[in-house]
């Protein structure tokens, strides 16, 4: 009998450390607030898949952005505090001349929904794009996106595209 | 030297000699049966020691053979738990009930206890989300942290608790006690968008269903019956 109470007694101190920090650390892989998948098209064949040579995308105020260079899926994160978010897409925008870019402002509208994770994850957000004004291009005089479409409105994970835009 | 080893080895049997002899005078003892209550100081020091506890646990027994012990536990819990990601409070009542084995074999009058024991709690309790954080892996536009304030009421859990632990009698029917506890949740409800990460009486819950505990007791014996210890037939 003595011999179970010891055991007991080992299998809980045990039990109390293999639990310790098991789940303190938000695992890697675990879906957490999604980013808009953007993919490009042509605006001509509208079927077909564009690169972008060198996007810049960027919050208007702020110093630091997102750069892509030859692809045509792209990521870009969403405000998690408000429901607009107004990006500027800049055509040869990572490059370092800068005499080319060419500045398109594209401003998202949406509804948020904050969903539990787990204790290390804490909450994501996840945004609903408004159905009559979810994606607005600010018109200028020299625009280089020529269309935009969403694809699906929930962006409630990364695993299908949202928006395409074509140029 | 091997003389040395012989006469230490002669020494040893001969001490082994001594001890089995016996001393046929036997002496029945009376073993007494009762209730005895007492509190969980562990959690009383904390809600002094702790700002963001308050917790009361009171705790009994009742003898009902001569190992095993009827015995209980009701308590509340207020517990804040400020997390790195999520700030919230959990308040609530819970009652244990199941039983203790004594397998200490005391000597003479002694009524120590080396126990194991079984319990199954049940809680009544809310979850009050004061505020969380969001999880944005990019982090581009800085944290985002809500206070919330959301109360979630009438949440409840139940759970099996498989115990180890120790009673020891300190002066006249005064005792002092120890126990540790393996949890196993059998049930909760959950709180909508949000999880029972803390179980007033379970303590804080884990990715599985196992969690742990401890109290550190003083109880008061109340005896209300007497019995004679039954003598061993054997030798």
């Amino acid at each position: 009998m003595k011999k179970i109470v010891f055991i007991t007694l080992s299998l809980l101190l045990a039990v109390s450390f293999w639990n310790c920090e098991k789940d303190d650390i938000c695992a890697e892989g675990t879906p957490t607030t999604p980013r808009v998948i953007i993919e490009f098209y042509d605006a001509t064949a509208t079927t077909t898949l564009k690169n972008v040579t060198s996007l810049g995308v960027i919050e208007p105020t702020f110093a630091t952005g997102f750069a892509f260079t030859a692809v045509s899926k792209i990521q870009v994160p969403l405000r998690t505090n408000a429901t607009t978010t107004t990006l500027n897409f800049i055509q040869n925008g990572s490059d370092t001349d800068t005499s080319n870019d060419n500045i398109d402002a594209i401003t998202f509208n949406y509804a948020t929904s904050d969903v539990y994770i787990s204790r290390a994850c804490g909450y994501k957000t996840l945004f609903y794009l408004d159905p009559t004004t979810p994606v607005s291009l600010t018109a200028d005089s020299n625009n280089w996106i020529q269309n935009i479409v969403v694809t699906q409105p929930d962006i409630e994970n990364e695993n299908e595209v949202h928006v395409k835009i074509y140029f | 030297m091997l003389k040395y080893i012989f006469s230490l080895t002669l020494g040893c049997v001969s001490f082994v000699g001594t001890a089995q002899v016996k001393d046929t005078a036997k002496v029945v003892y009376p073993e007494r049966y009762g209730l005895r209550l007492g509190v969980d100081l562990h959690r009383l020091a904390r809600t002094f020691y702790e700002t963001d506890y308050r917790g009361l646990e009171l705790v009994g027994d009742y003898r009902l053979t001569r190992r095993f012990y009827i015995a209980g536990e009701l308590g509340n819990e207020d517990k804040t738990v400020d997390d790195d990601r999520l700030n919230f409070t959990t308040k609530g009542t819970y009652f244990k009930a199941g039983f203790d084995y004594n397998s200490f074999e005391n000597w003479l009058d002694m009524e120590n206890m080396i126990y194991v024991g079984m319990r199954y709690g049940v809680s009544s309790f809310s979850q009050t989300l004061n505020s969380y954080k969001i999880y944005d892996p990019t982090n581009y536009y800085g944290e985002t942290v809500i206070t919330s304030g959301e109360k979630f009421n009438g949440l409840t859990a139940s759970w099996i608790e498989v115990i180890g632990g120790i009673k020891a009698e300190l002066f006249n029917n005064l005792y002092l006690g120890f126990s540790l506890r393996l949890n196993y949740l059998v049930s909760d409800k959950k709180p909508a968008n949000f999880d029972n990460l803390y179980i007033p009486g379970f303590n804080r819950t884990y990715d599985g269903k196992f969690g742990a505990g401890l109290n550190y007791t003083v109880s008061y014996f109340i005896p209300i019956y007497k019995k004679n210890k039954p003598i061993a037939e054997k030798k």
